[in-house]
């Protein structure tokens, strides 16, 4: 009796070995699929800002069509969250644990991110590229969490020393959005005009909901500030330009990497974003590097149509790059711990965005998780072209 | 206080459609805001994709919105009408997220630029303000539309009707008036109202998202007034504009929008029915 219970034993043993199970057990990957997720607010007020989503969606179709990532395909789930931070905690809980994501790509917004930062890192899922600057990704740092945007309050710094040093500019004002993304900028315009003895002359806090921009612009025209830091949305940054335009108000405007598409912004503006100096944390869309001609041509391919080539849908290849050498760096033998490994040995990483470095993580060294912390400087010229003023910056 | 009455004048055409609508059904439409979206695209559309000149291209908007009105009362609202008054409220709701929907869907988020004959650019220097020339507009059509209306209820046969449906429905039944027909007018009409108030805020921003704010401040005027009064809606609508501004300038910029919502406890607290309602005495 002891025998054939052993036997049988050996034998359903052996049935379970040779059922076929993939090599890894590891969630979201198959032999064949590695599962990646994103969320993007395709409706609601932050919806130009959807097209980051879309652009690493084309970026994984043309690895697809290449074959994929050392034999697996990438099989890509992005959401809808309308920059709701409750509808971005429902949809990711509910791709997670229904189909089981390997790791999260990108994701607009800082409120968005924040909603669901908690929930991925109890469950160890590794997130890269959070498409905002704030400081909560890094501060404190989390294994599982890889930030590549370059800072908010770091790309106010770089603005405000371009708009001391080299324009001379002295009366600097911000209008910013009221919420972390904001917050952000107005904590780096303080610390970096600190360091030249000046204040803000105006801050003006602007409401996301916000529709009329005139008493914001009033309170900008009343400070007499020679340079304005935009750091809101782009239909506010536009409306603000529109109702200082009204005004006779014309003082250097300046704003982060979120409004730097700039055909788009010259094209709504009715050229109102002539002028206007940012910050860029990548290539832009029109540039000439052999990597950037390839994602065109994958636009070209893969693209919806009426898709825009701009930089907001970039900034989407961009952002998925460091998740991508990752997952080749790992070969076939891939597991969240080895992908986590493989980020931190990324150093000076270049693909459309700046140079990416990270570091093994160390719990009181924010910095190990911040893998971009340069950006340049340009300015929008007549029909919506850039001109770069500065080399890539490095900020602290 | 300039300021607050240019902001006012978009708030208040707003007010005005939503108060045609509860005028007459007493519900309070929240798709109103959308069903102008809708009419505010088609525009784009004609005038950017076909070509269409915009003197005709205006007409043919007004015709569009009131299509809309008057098939979203026939095909949705009629059919509810058994509903509670907050069923109905639900399936306006329902319609703005529908019909925000399909604009997103047929024409993307992306910001679009309407072509349209004034910039809110230009501006002309008054009494120690700049005022652009789409403020002066829109102000003056807001007027005009106010005469208008009170012209049409006061003389006309078709506002006699539309007044005597909203005091009494079933009486006006009992003296022939068709009032499915009524009611599916005032939802064009007020469809219309809003096409304007769309058709004047699109050149300063046109997204799918761009009739939210608008929507919520004139419905905002439109209790304060009282939501059974035009000029009631029109002044609340001025009032809720230029206290913003004011609270904005003086008090505290994070909190200005804000101020129209607290606006709203505090009138329905003070005086439920809004400064410039009267009260119609049922017999029972």
């Amino acid at each position: 009796m002891r025998t054939h219970i052993l036997l049988a034993s050996f034998a359903l043993f052996f049935l379970i070995a040779c059922m076929g199970f993939p090599a890894f057990a590891e969630e979201g990957v198959t032999d064949t699929e590695i599962h990646i997720g994103q969320w993007g607010p395709q409706t609601g007020p932050a919806a130009a800002w959807g097209s980051v989503a879309r652009g690493t969606g084309v970026l994984f179709e043309m690895i697809n069509e290449k074959g994929g990532i050392h034999g697996r395909k990438i099989i890509y789930h992005t959401f809808n969250d309308a920059y709701n931070p409750a509808q971005t905690l429902a949809g990711v809980k509910q791709l997670q644990e229904s189909v089981g994501i390997f790791a999260w790509v990108g994701g607009v917004g800082t409120a968005p991110g924040m909603a669901v930062k908690d929930y991925l890192m109890e469950r160890k899922v590794p997130w890269i590229s959070p498409a905002s600057g704030s400081m909560h990704w890094i501060d404190p740092p989390q294994k599982y969490l890889f930030a590549t945007y370059p800072l908010y309050k770091m790309e106010a710094k770089a603005l405000c020393r371009y708009s001391v040093e080299i324009l001379g500019k002295n009366r600097i004002a911000i209008a910013y959005q009221n919420d972390d993304y904001g917050a952000n900028g107005l904590k780096g315009a303080k610390e970096e005009l600190a360091k030249h003895g000046l204040t803000l002359v105006a801050q003006v806090p602007v409401d996301t909901g916000e529709g009329d921009l005139r008493p914001h612009a009033a309170k900008l025209k009343q400070s007499d500030a020679d340079t304005v830091l935009l750091w809101v949305a782009p239909k506010h940054a536009i409306a603000l330009l529109g109702a200082a335009k009204a005004m006779k108000y014309d003082p250097q405007w300046m704003s982060t990497s979120t409004c730097s598409d700039y055909p788009y912004l010259y094209d709504i503006s009715k050229g109102l974003w002539e002028g206007v100096i940012t910050t860029f944390f990548g290539d832009g869309p029109d540039s000439f590097g052999p990597l950037m001609r390839e994602y065109k041509a994958a636009y070209d391919k893969f693209a919806a149509p009426g898709e825009r080539w701009g930089t907001f849908f970039t900034a989407g290849f961009g952002f998925a790059e460091p998740l991508v050498e990752a997952l080749h760096r790992c070969g076939r033998d891939l597991s969240r711990e080895r992908l986590v490994e493989e980020l931190e040995k990324l150093q000076y990483f270049r693909g459309v965005m700046g140079r990416i470095s990270f570091a093994p993580f160390d719990p009181d060294d924010p910095m190990c998780r911040q893998g971009q912390t340069e950006v340049f400087i340009a300015k929008c010229v007549e029909d919506g072209d850039m001109v770069q003023l500065t080399d890539w910056l490095k900020i602290d | 206080m300039l300021n607050g009455v240019a902001a006012g004048s978009g708030y208040a055409l707003m007010g005005i459609a939503m108060v045609i609508i509860y005028k007459t059904s007493e519900v309070v439409n929240f798709a109103q805001g959308e069903m102008a979206l809708a009419s505010v695209f088609f525009t784009y559309l004609i005038l950017q994709n076909y070509g269409i000149p915009f003197v005709y291209a205006m007409p043919l908007a007004a015709l569009f919105a009131v299509f809309v009105g008057c098939v979203l009362e026939f095909a949705v609202l009629r059919r509810a009408r058994r509903q509670t008054t907050l069923g109905m409220i639900i399936v306006t709701i329902g319609l703005e997220m529908i019909l925000m929907g399909l604009v997103s869907w047929k024409f993307g988020a992306d910001h679009k630029v309407m072509p349209f004959p004034i910039t809110e650019f230009d501006s002309i220097w008054l009494g120690g303000f700049y005022v652009t020339t789409l403020e002066a507009v829109t102000f003056s059509v807001v007027w005009a539309v106010m005469l208008g209306l009170f012209v049409f209820y006061r003389y006309t046969r078709l506002g006699l009707i539309m007044k005597a449906t909203q005091q009494n429905r079933s009486a006006a039944k009992l003296m022939g008036v068709r009032t499915n027909r009524v009611l599916m007018f005032t939802w064009g009409l007020s469809s219309l109202v809003g096409c304007i108030a769309g058709l004047l805020l699109a050149p300063r921003s046109m997204e799918p998202f761009m009739m939210w704010d608008p929507m919520l401040k004139g419905f905002a005027g439109a209790v304060v007034g009282g939501m059974t009064s035009i000029p009631g809606a029109v002044f609340g609508a001025y009032f809720i504009g230029v206290v913003e501004n004011l609270f904005g300038r003086y008090a505290s910029m994070e909190f200005k929008s804000a101020v129209a919502f607290a606006l709203i406890v505090i009138v329905l607290c003070v005086k439920p029915s809004g400064i410039f309602s009267r009260h119609y005495v049922k017999k029972v």
